[in-house]
């Protein structure tokens, strides 16, 4: 059987942490930059404002998920049952929010995707400590 | 699934970290595995009996099958 390392022991995730970070914050600076702009500015200007924190987050993602694939396999088997917990809570907030939706109309400016998202982030991480909880 | 690894490793004075170097996974899964929370793969069971010269039933006892009211 052909043997092989399974993992890249200790891999240097700097990269990825600076991508993040990049991330986060052109993230809010789109969002401060759109609420100065105003609404007079062009429409494909505060698009491309929009748009432009996807750039890190993609390559954040990019490196995020070379991670994994370098990642021994109790690590990748952590990440799937992670995925198994987070995946349907967001279903679950998903539902709740177009049912409640059905039931009452909610502020947009307390409840759109904007605030939704970043509960997928939290349910992934409650999912990555229970899982990691399992195996240690 | 037990094991022997605990023993096996002790008995060549290797530590949990020197261990997960020789068989290229993390500590935690050495330890994981150890305490009987992770069964590993096959072809990390291998390299695990390949690393000690022994047999993957030598090392690895799986746990008596559940007894059931036969019909």
């Amino acid at each position: 059987m052909q043997s092989q390392s399974r993992t890249e022991r200790k891999p240097d995730n700097r990269l990825q942490y600076v991508l993040c970070g990049v991330w986060i914050l052109s993230y809010f600076a789109a969002r401060l930059v759109l609420k100065a702009m105003g609404e007079p500015a062009a429409e494909w200007s505060r698009l491309a404002v929009a748009l432009l924190p996807l750039v890190p987050f993609v390559l954040f993602l990019m490196t995020f998920i070379r991670s994994i694939r370098k990642a021994d396999e109790l690590e990748r088997k952590v990440h799937l049952e992670a995925l198994a917990i987070a995946f349907p809570l967001g279903l679950v907030l998903i539902m709740i929010l177009a049912l409640v939706q059905v039931a009452i109309p909610l502020n947009t400016d307390t409840w759109s995707y904007r605030h939704v998202w970043p509960f997928f982030f939290f349910f992934w991480l409650f999912g990555l400590t229970v899982a990691r909880q399992r195996y240690q | 699934m037990k094991n022997d690894l605990r023993v096996l490793r002790a008995e060549r004075n290797w530590s949990q970290g020197e261990l997960s170097d020789r068989l290229g996974v993390s500590r935690q899964t050495v330890n994981a595995i150890e305490t009987g929370r992770y069964d590993p793969s096959l072809p990390l069971a291998f390299d695990i009996a390949r690393l000690f010269a022994r047999s993957i039933e030598d090392i690895f006892h799986p746990d008596p099958p559940v007894a059931t009211d036969g019909a």
